[in-house]
Parts: C-alpha cells; structure tokens; sequence
C-alpha cells in the first residue's frame, strides 16, 4: 500500500474514512489531517469515492419494488421446495421403491405371461368332434369359460 | 440409491434366469382327472367333491342333483391311454398326445359296449376342465369332468 506520509499508509486512511479505527487512533488520525496536507486530499479523494458509491447504491435500491422482490423470494423459495420435496419423494419413499421393483418384475414377466396366468380365452378349445349322434352342442359359461361338450344320446 | 439399483439388477436377474430356463425342463406326464358325475332332476344333491365346477354347471344346466359316482386320477405318459369304465357298459378313454403352447391336446373317446359313439380333440387348458355330457343314465344323464395338468 502506498504511503501518503511517513506516519500513516494509505489503508490507515481507508480504515479512518470507514470508521475502523479505534478511538484514539481515530482522533490521532483526525489530528494528523489538520497539519498533513497528503492525507488530506487522500481523505478528500476516499469520501468522493465512496459518496459516488452510495449515491449508485441507494439509486439502485430506490428501483427495487419491495413487493415484487418479495413475490420473487417466495417463488423462487417454493420452486426449491418443491424440487426438494421431488428429489425427496423419489430418493427416500419406500413405496415408490417397491412399487419400482414391482413394475420392472411385472415388466421382465410380460414375455411369459402365458406360463405365469396360463393362456386366456375357454377352458378347452374343441378341434375335433365325431359321434353317431347328431346332435352335439359345445358351450362355454359366461363366468370361468368353462367348455362343455353336450351330445344327446337318443 | 446404490443399494436400490442393485436390488432392482438382482430382481430382474432373477426373474430372467427363472423364466428363460424354465422351458427347458422337459414336462412328459400329465395328470389327468375324471370325474364321473350323475346329473338328474331329483333331490337337491350337490356332492361336496364337486365344489369346484358345480356353480358352472348350474349355470348351464337345469338339474337338482349332481352326484358323484366316481373321481379316477390318471397319471399318463404323452400318447398313453388312460381308461375309466363308466356305468352302463360305457368306457371313457383320455390320451393326451402333446402340448400345443400352453394348452394340452387330449384325444377323448367315449366307447359304449365297446364301439366308439363319440370322440374329440380338445385343446385343454393346464390345470384346467372339460365337461362332456349327455350318456343317459338311469333317471338322468352322466356328466364327465376331465382335468389336465402337466407335471
């Protein structure tokens, strides 16, 4: 850090300018300034400074709609929320985890469908029938598809 | 969620193994079962053997009473022929002959002093039933359950 005198740096300013100092340093400081020419106009040129700064800031803090500020915080903390709630949903239910396992079994025992629940449609599909009877009726029942050959024997 | 990928992998590893080998186990005997049951319109009868077809038979049927004369188990080779003698000079003879996807091909013939007077191929259900019926008998007719079921 450049020094504006041979008794304080030019941090030692800044701090003064900021009030970091400790009181006495800070009245030490004040005194120096009334004989000290350079740190002075350095305190001068750090007040513009930070006066130029503040100046920015409170323009742009005038802009800011507290309203809106305020919707957007609780959006933007409800979207949080609700992803944490999705990630927590899916990471930590147990329900859904099993629910998972059980639809890939289910799916991996599509293909087989016909050897787990045995093929659908009437109990006995009738290929072939010969008798001296004329008579023959084949009947399904409307609950369990049950498959009836009915021949009258007369 | 290591864990539960992992859980998932087995499962379905699993599944896999269990199903694809499976067909390759060689299934050569079918039981088969035959009921032989007297339908007539007398008293209210059911025989308790027939808990499992009777309310398909009374959906389908008009009569009162369903006796059970006879429930003979076969245990049959493919193409062996299994042979059960019904009441009045009658004979029911079952082969099953092969598999055609899930279902087992039987070849029935009811024989009545001998001569055949009636014969079907079904394709039956595993571990399910047909019913043929229509020999009359005494006071009513005979009604002839015949199950499968490949082992």
């Amino acid at each position: 850090m450049k020094k504006p005198c041979d008794k304080y740096t030019a941090e030692d300013i800044s701090r003064f300018i900021d009030n970091e100092l400790s009181r006495d340093q800070y009245h030490a400081v004040a005194q120096h300034l009334i004989h000290c020419p350079v740190c002075s106009r350095l305190v001068e040129r750090y007040r513009s400074i930070s006066s130029v700064i503040n100046d920015h800031a409170a323009q742009a803090v005038l802009r800011i709609d507290p309203v809106k500020l305020k919707q957007k915080i609780v959006q933007q903390n409800s979207k949080e929320t609700f992803s944490r709630n999705i990630f927590r949903f899916f990471t930590k239910n147990i329900y859904l985890k099993l629910a998972s396992i059980a639809a890939i079994v289910i799916f991996s025992l599509l293909p087989f469908q016909g050897a787990l629940f045995g093929p659908t449609g009437p109990s006995a599909i009738v290929k072939y029938v010969d008798t001296d009877f004329a008579s023959v009726m084949i009947i399904e029942t409307q609950k369990e598809q049950h498959t009836i050959i009915w021949f009258s024997e007369t | 969620m290591g864990g539960f990928i992992k859980t998932i992998l087995i499962l379905s590893g699993i599944s896999c193994f269990y199903f694809f080998t499976q067909p390759a186990v060689a299934k050569s005997q079918v039981l088969t079962d035959v009921k032989v049951i007297h339908a007539s319109t007398g008293t209210r009868y059911v025989d308790q053997g027939l808990k499992g077809i009777i309310s398909e038979l009374e959906s389908v049927f008009k009569y009162t009473s369903y006796r059970l004369l006879k429930d003979q188990k076969l245990n049959l080779n493919f193409n062996q022929k299994g042979r059960v003698n019904l009441p009045g000079e009658r004979a029911l003879v079952v082969i099953p002959t092969d598999m055609q996807g899930k279902r087992i091909r039987y070849q029935i013939n009811i024989q009545k002093n001998n001569h055949s007077i009636f014969q079907t191929r079904v394709l039956l259900k595993n571990n399910s039933s047909i019913t043929i019926g229509g020999p009359q008998f005494k006071d009513g007719v005979l009604l002839l359950n015949i199950s499968g079921s490949v082992q």
